[in-house]
């Protein structure tokens, strides 16, 4: 670092992908305003043209070598570009199925995409963020997104109740999150993710000063906590996910918590990564208790988002007990779980939304009632997400579980394995109870299940779900890249 | 050999897959033919192996076909080990299976899944070759889940009925619990070995001895994680609950997976893992315990059955008990012993239950049927010999498995071994009894079938009479020709270990003379005299004076509800396992956003907190506000944590 | 006198916690909601601040700037949902926001 205000021209070719999406949001942003009705499909296909655009750039910059730019803030790296890239895709599949969502419930406006778009920008900015600052911005980008996406539903009380909920909590969580910074910040006198990471390992500190950035740390985890919904700062989980529009309540679970997986790694691992033994204990306690909440607290639900919230909980458990390991084989473990977790949720809320009709949402478990009958094709993907979420072999959501299972017992918890695999097991019953009313309940009077999904979100969501048993078959490549990425 | 094995593996798979996508097209004779043919060319290919490797003993096969996985030190093949161990068990299933897929074309003729069960069963064929056929431990637990998921399918195969489709569930949870048992057990197997790999691992034992883990042996451990593996696929108590729901499921598949195949997956299993389990004798004792339990009083259940069904399900039960004994006391080649002649004798049962069942349409009460022996011959024979070879009746296969059985455990120096050689002496009488009560109230006595039924009744079809007779045949006779090369002519040596101090197998071979000597041998010993005394309990209570047993249930009404009440493990499961999940669910959704908000933390915290808490009462109104509270309290609590805790305690946990 | 650094880091805890107790204090107003969101960030601030000067490092101010637009942000979107909860709702109240739970 030679002057810390100056960089050169050329180094802004790593931030590429991020300059170009905004470029493309100021467009589309301008090209909406001045289409009239019938054209709006066009703001969609600019968006999904530059989500590729978007990931075909970040996609070059995989294997580039590691670039810290603007200030020493912004870094790429393998694990930047291959989130970048897994994210972009991820919300690719994600857009198709919003629009027959958007569609349907007339909530169809240029404005959504654009925010999704700006979300996606904020995640970047979150994973290339290579100090305090910079994860900051990147999350509040995408927290404001989030809450004008969820309020987008502007006549359901529920949608706007969820935004209330889901803005007032997270504000809190930013509050903490930053109060957790400052402190780091003022112990460590710098903001800089490297410069954290020099002073942690190399200090040795004590007293007064040991204590304020212990509580920094605290902080620090619970706004991470909070953004990936552990418990105890999963409270908003649930209401958001019932409450919001599907197609916001899909994205909600999917792309973020990629983004977050990777703030967690640059502020614990790459930053405060002398302290593990510090955060360890905290982990362990909120993965265990996600773990346990999530999976007997789905047990009681009728809504099937509200259980996918308790079962995204206790899968962001395992999630977490990835990082308890202190290895990076561990951490490699993790990071397929939230690959595998995000491939499940995007079929999984695929398939709600592919059943919506105007003005019906299919949101009771009960409205699954005899879906073999009608659509066994879809009843098929939706019992592969099931048995995945379940962790049955040979299914993608095994392997997640088997290792950090693994992971956890080379490291020596073996009753943290087993706890978890307890409820693991009870687990399994509720999504054994969806697949029972899919094929051996009898449908309810009148409801038929005409699919009214166009055929290239029928296609994406077919390959989506069968990705889950193909993943599953082939697990070698895609454990190799997240072990890679550490 | 390689490609002789491939064939003999993948000819039922591909009969499943034509079957399971192109059998609407095909028609239902094309799709028997096909699935038929797949697993006749298995059968064929198994008795050749079977002759290459224990009757030639040819070079033991073990080599890993393809490699699925590699990450780091992880690696996941699929991979063959053929010995004497995998032969035996090839031969069992390729032959039981063709018998069944025979059976099958008689049994649901009338069926509208005609072609999807012949495709599943094809499947459940090739699953179960791969679970025996697997040199290492990550293919074992994978044939295992293929095993039980179509088995699951297969019990709620008649999904219109409702028992059928809770059966169906209740199977996959209990299975649940024993396969994430084994699961952890193959976790900890691959934290001390690096290696899935069977010969690496049972080569690597050495570093996984004095390791400790909860105050016990490592090893011993693990053999007991992997124990409730095998407890949960072979119904040991208390896991057992799922296998009576099991036959909810057509007959046909009774016999193939829930009495001659897949339910031994667990004494194969223990079998193969016999280096292991041979280093701890606590873990052989809690198996023989665990054994002897199922063996006794899981055939003091069968008593009281009316199903016909039920009463072979039961019977079961209490066979694989033995064979868990039988491994309990080192005696692994007994185990197999008895596990071959069990898979003929009680496949050969179910399928004369099924065939009295087709005649009778469907009806499965015992106290319906009687006097069937006139019209039903080849079956009344067949199930004549099935019981006899069930009860150990001298001679016939199962007088040999089960003999020896309860001699090795006689010999045993385990801790409790003489406890378990009374229950398993015990056991003798009963499986006389109840097999024999049912044989005499079906075949026997006054007819009580309704006559508009009786008129039509006649002997089944020749596709069912035919695997009876077949399956007969080695019911009666294979003990006696086998039970020497197989026990201690070292059928099986080179595939089993037992350690030089676990000396009943040792014992067992000084005393054998031959064995026609045992029958007459066997007269002068007790397990023939209760054998006979449940002989005749059975006649006198069945046929002789029924009113006896009216008299006694009269008389003894608290054991007859005991035992009617299975014990109360079905209540107890429903309590413990579905119940108490519920509740709790059920409490902990409330509590986590609801209650413990309104009621424990903001009500207590005044206590607790005065200030905070009586402001907090005022507002208990809107739930963001408690949910920020929760938020901030959980904070409090972290930072009281950090504060004084020092050294994370948890993870000493 | 002189004020010292942890003078600073309790002014601006005790702010911080005045926020947090406010937000589930409160019950009426969606309006005092944001006001305490408020008052959170400016103890955050004040927190940077004072490192910032003690330790003589500007990074710490600018990032106060960028705390200050985000809050700005972060209010408009929370009127603006505030709004459609009147809309909907016919009130502000945060007592008629619970038809989502279990």
């Amino acid at each position: 670092m030679t002057n810390p205000y100056s960089f050169d021209i050329a180094s802004l070719s790593v931030a590429i992908p991020e300059i170009f999406l905004l470029s493309a949001i100021v467009v589309i942003l301008l090209i909406d305003l001045f289409l009239t009705q019938p054209f709006k499909q066009v703001t969609y296909y600019l968006t999904q043209l530059s989500l590729l655009i978007t990931a075909i750039l970040a996609f070059n910059l995989i294997g580039q070598p590691d670039t810290i730019i603007f200030s020493d803030s912004f870094i790429l790296d393998k694990l930047a570009a291959v989130f970048k890239v897994l994210m972009l895709g991820a919300a690719m599949v994600a857009m198709v199925y919003t629009r027959h969502y958007l569609i349907q419930h007339s909530l169809f406006r240029g404005e959504y995409f654009i925010l999704v778009l700006l979300a996606m920008l904020g995640m970047m900015v979150m994973v290339s963020g290579y100090s305090l600052l910079t994860l900051y911005l990147g999350l509040e980008i995408l927290s404001l997104s989030l809450y004008t996406l969820i309020a987008i539903a502007r006549k359901r009380s529920n949608a706007i109740e969820a935004a209330l909920k889901y803005f007032v909590l997270g504000a809190i969580a930013s509050g903490l999150l930053l109060y957790g910074m400052s402190m780091v910040y003022g112990i460590s006198g710098s903001l800089n993710i490297g410069e954290i990471a020099q002073f942690s390992s190399a200090t040795n500190l004590g007293g007064r000063e040991a204590l304020i950035i212990n509580f920094g740390l605290v902080f620090l985890v619970i706004g991470i906590a909070f953004k990936l919904g552990a418990v105890p700062f999963h409270m908003w989980v649930p209401d958001v996910y019932q409450g919001a529009p599907t197609a916001t309540t899909m994205f909600i679970a999917t792309v973020p918590k990629i983004a977050v997986v990777a703030m967690l790694v640059r502020i614990l691992i790459d930053g405060l990564g002398a302290m593990q033994l510090d955060w360890q204990g905290l982990f362990v306690a909120l993965s265990l208790l996600s773990i346990a909440i999530g999976s007997l607290a789905a047990l009681m639900q009728t809504n099937i988002k509200r259980l996918l919230a308790y079962s995204t909980i206790s899968h962001i458990g395992f999630i977490m007990l990835g990082f308890v390991t202190g290895v990076i084989a561990g951490y490699g473990a993790a990071v397929f779980y939230v690959l595998a977790y995000v491939i499940m949720s995007l079929a999984a809320f695929g398939v709600i939304i592919l059943l919506n009709k105007k003005g019906f949402e299919a949101e009771q478990i009960s409205d699954y009632k005899g879906l073999n009958k009608h659509a066994p094709w879809f009843a098929l993907m939706l019992l592969i997400v099931m048995l995945s979420m379940a962790g049955v072999p040979p299914f993608i959501g095994f392997y997640a579980k088997f290792f950090i299972l693994q992971q956890i017992l080379s490291a020596g918890f073996v009753s943290i394995a087993i706890i978890a695999v307890i409820f693991a097991v009870i687990s399994a019953y509720y999504y054994l109870k969806i697949i029972k009313t899919m094929y051996f309940d009898v449908p309810e009077e009148g409801n038929t299940f005409s699919i009214s999904a166009p055929m290239d979100m029928q296609i994406i969501l077919s390959i989506n779900a069968v990705l889950i048993l193909v993943v599953g078959l082939l697990p070698n490549q895609w454990l190799k890249l997240a072990l890679s990425l550490f | 050999m390689e490609n002789i094995y491939l064939i003999l593996v993948l000819s039922p798979l591909i009969g499943a897959i034509i079957a399971g996508f192109f059998g609407p097209l095909l028609g239902r004779t094309a799709v028997h033919s096909i699935t038929i043919l797949g697993v006749l060319i298995s059968t064929v290919l198994a008795f050749y192996v079977f002759n290459h490797h224990v009757l030639e003993q040819g070079e033991v096969f073990n080599q890993n076909i393809y490699t699925w996985m590699q990450i780091g030190n992880l690696d996941v093949s699929v991979g063959f080990l053929v010995d004497n161990l995998s032969a035996i068990m090839l031969l069992v299933v390729s032959f039981v299976s063709l018998m069944v897929h025979i059976y099958t074309i008689g049994y649901m003729a009338d069926d509208a899944g005609y072609i999807k069960f012949f495709s599943y069963i094809s499947l459940f064929t090739f699953a179960m070759f791969m679970l025996v056929i697997a040199n290492n431990f990550m293919q074992l637990f994978f044939g295992w889940e293929a095993v039980g998921l179509v088995s699951y399918l297969l019990i709620g195969f008649w999904h219109h009925k409702e028992s059928a489709t809770e059966a169906s569930l209740k199977a996959f949870l209990v299975n649940r619990v024993g396969d994430f048992g084994f699961l952890l057990g193959i976790g900890l197997v691959f934290s001390f070995s690096g290696s899935l790999d069977y010969s690496a691992v049972f080569s690597s034992l050495d570093n996984a001895l004095n390791q400790q883990l909860w105050g016990l042996d490592l090893i011993t451990v693990i053999c007991l994680l992997l124990f409730i593996g095998a407890m949960g696929k072979s119904a040991q108590v208390p896991l057992h609950v799922w296998l009576p729901g099991s036959m909810e499921g057509p007959t046909p598949i009774s016999a193939l997976i829930h009495a001659a195949t897949m339910v031994t997956a667990g004494i194969f299993m223990v079998s193969r893992m016999s280096p292991m389990f041979e280093l701890s004798d606590i873990a052989l004792t809690v198996v023989m315990v665990v054994g002897a339990i199922t063996a006794l009083f899981m055939g003091l259940l069968g008593i009281v059955q009316n199903d016909i069904k039920k009463v072979v399900a039961y019977s079961t039960l209490s066979q694989l008990g033995y064979m868990t004994v039988a491994l309990g006391v080192s005696a692994y080649s007994v185990a197999i012993f008895h596990l071959l002649t069990h898979a003929f004798f009680k496949a050969l049962l179910f399928l004369c239950a099924g065939s009295v069942i087709v005649a009778l349409h469907h009806q499965q009460d015992i106290q319906k049927m009687g006097g069937l022996r006139k019209k039903m011959p080849i079956t009344y024979w067949s199930a004549l010999v099935g019981t006899l070879a069930l009860i150990g009746f001298p001679g016939f296969s199962g007088f040999y498995s089960k003999d020896m059985i309860i001699e090795a455990v006689n010999f045993s120096q385990l801790p409790y071994a003489n406890w378990v050689h009374y229950a398993v002496v015990a056991g003798v009488f009963i499986t006389a009894f109840y097999s024999l009560r049912m044989f005499f109230i079906v075949f026997h006595g006054k007819s009580r079938i309704p006559p508009d039924s009786a008129k039509h009744l006649h002997e089944s079809p020749l596709s069912i009479t035919f695997p009876l007779v077949v399956l007969a045949i080695p019911s009666a006779i294979v003990g006696y020709f086998i039970i020497e090369p197989i026990l201690f002519n070292g059928w099986l040596e080179g595939a089993i270990t037992v350690a030089p101090n676990h000396t009943s197998m040792t014992e067992l071979s000084h005393r054998f003379q031959s064995a026609s000597a045992m029958i007459f041998h066997a007269v002068q010993t007790p397990p023939f005299w209760m054998m006979i005394g449940g002989i005749i309990a059975a006649w006198v209570f069945s046929l002789y004076k029924t009113q006896w047993a009216d008299w006694m249930v009269q008389k003894f009404r608290p054991i007859y509800y005991i035992l009617e009440s299975l014990y109360g493990f079905d209540r107890l499961n429903e309590i413990v396992f579905v119940g108490t999940v519920k509740k709790l669910g059920n409490l902990l959704w409330r509590v986590s956003d609801v209650g413990l908000i309104d009621k424990i933390l903001v009500n207590s915290s005044a206590n607790l907190i005065g200030v905070i808490g009586s402001v907090v009462r005022k507002i208990q109104t809107g739930y963001v506000y408690h949910y920020a509270f929760f938020m901030i309290f959980s904070l409090l609590i972290i930072l009281t944590w950090t504060l004084f805790a020092g050294d994370s305690p948890l993870l000493e946990f | 006198m002189v004020v010292s650094l942890s003078d600073y880091l309790i002014l601006s805890s005790i702010v911080f916690c005045i926020g947090l107790v406010g937000i589930f204090v409160n019950r009426t107003n969606i309006i005092t909601l944001l006001m305490c969101v408020e008052l959170i960030l400016v103890a955050v601030n004040t927190n940077f601040i004072a490192f910032s000067y003690f330790l003589e490092n500007e990074s710490g101010q600018i990032f106060v700037f960028f705390i200050l637009t985000v809050a700005a942000a972060e209010v408009a979107i929370g009127l603006a949902i505030l709004t459609l909860l009147f809309r909907n709702k016919g009130s502000i109240s945060v007592d008629v926001t619970n038809s989502l739970k279990g």
